[in-house]
């Protein structure tokens, strides 16, 4: 049975180690699975100033003492 | 004639030249790598089928086990890539060599029981021994099932090799039956034509089976120890 000439086995087991665990990984490595697009909600990440924390009718400029 | 039947499973060599290599790293070339976001329908096609084969895999693996992933869809998409491009009439397919399917078998199982050993010494350790065994019967059990576990990289390895073997070389025996016997009776022949179409379509079946069957028992090792 020629699968028993052991003379071919290393270059075999050579080529096949080199290509299992180092070529085809390297091309399934790429496969990338991004998840589905979907809209972010929309956050503002500017904070108030101290001055705004509180607002008070009485700073609005029209309201202010005309001068 | 016995020279003659096995002479397809000789590794090949061109003038001293081991082609086998080129042979073996073939399969590579049909994997093409994703290089868009959406790419053609080859490489989305191959993403969505090993998408499929991960999720159905890595279900039953604890997280430790899922970090063979890669190593898992690499190994049944070489098996079975190289199974059907055996099928191919005059190809050589490298599975049917014991070499390779030993050389995949066992730094495969070897690695699943060493990683058992280091992380979860005492659950390793127990698989030897089978719940509710009757006390007068342990020492044999465990001479028993060590014998069963150093036999699973084995049987892994030879289990491809036969199968693979036998088909490729029912087909060779039917086909050489079929064309002999078209000279002296045709409806013998056409008969033998109809068995060698149906032998094909199983070996299909069986070189994607016994790509399943091997990384699934790689895996089922793989989740004795994690």
């Amino acid at each position: 049975m020629p699968q028993l000439d052991t003379s071919t086995w290393l270059v075999t087991i050579i080529a096949m180690i080199l290509m299992l665990f180092i070529l085809i990984q390297l091309k399934f490595h790429k496969y990338s699975y991004p998840l589905s697009p979907a809209p972010k909600t929309f956050k503002s990440t500017s904070f108030p100033t101290p001055w705004e924390t509180k607002w008070t009718k009485i700073y609005s400029p029209l309201l202010l003492p005309q001068q | 004639m016995n020279e003659n039947l096995f002479s397809s499973f000789i590794t090949p060599t061109m003038m001293g030249l081991p082609i086998v290599i080129l042979i073996i790293m073939f399969p590579t070339l049909l994997f093409p790598i994703p290089t868009r976001l959406i790419n053609n329908r080859l490489v989305s096609a191959q993403q969505w089928l090993a998408q499929l084969i991960l999720k159905q895999m890595m279900m039953m693996h604890s997280p430790k086990g899922r970090t063979w992933a890669l190593m898992l869809i690499s190994l049944i998409m070489f098996i079975g890539s190289t199974n059907l491009l055996g099928l191919l009439p005059h190809s050589f397919t490298p599975t049917t060599q014991l070499s390779m399917n030993l050389g995949m078998a066992i730094p495969l199982w070897a690695g699943a029981v060493i990683t058992g050993f280091r992380y979860k010494t005492k659950a390793s350790l127990a698989h030897f021994l089978p719940q509710g065994t009757p006390v007068p019967l342990i020492p044999m059990l465990v001479i028993i099932e060590t014998i069963s576990l150093f036999i699973q990289p084995m049987a892994l390895a030879v289990r491809l090799t036969a199968n693979i073997t036998a088909g490729h070389l029912l087909m060779h025996l039917i086909g050489g039956a079929a064309l002999a016997l078209i000279s002296i009776s045709p409806t013998t022949a056409l008969i033998t034509f109809i068995i060698l179409i149906l032998l094909t379509i199983l070996e299909f079946a069986v070189a994607l089976i016994q790509a399943y069957v091997f990384t699934l028992l790689v895996s089922l090792y793989l989740h004795d120890n994690t």
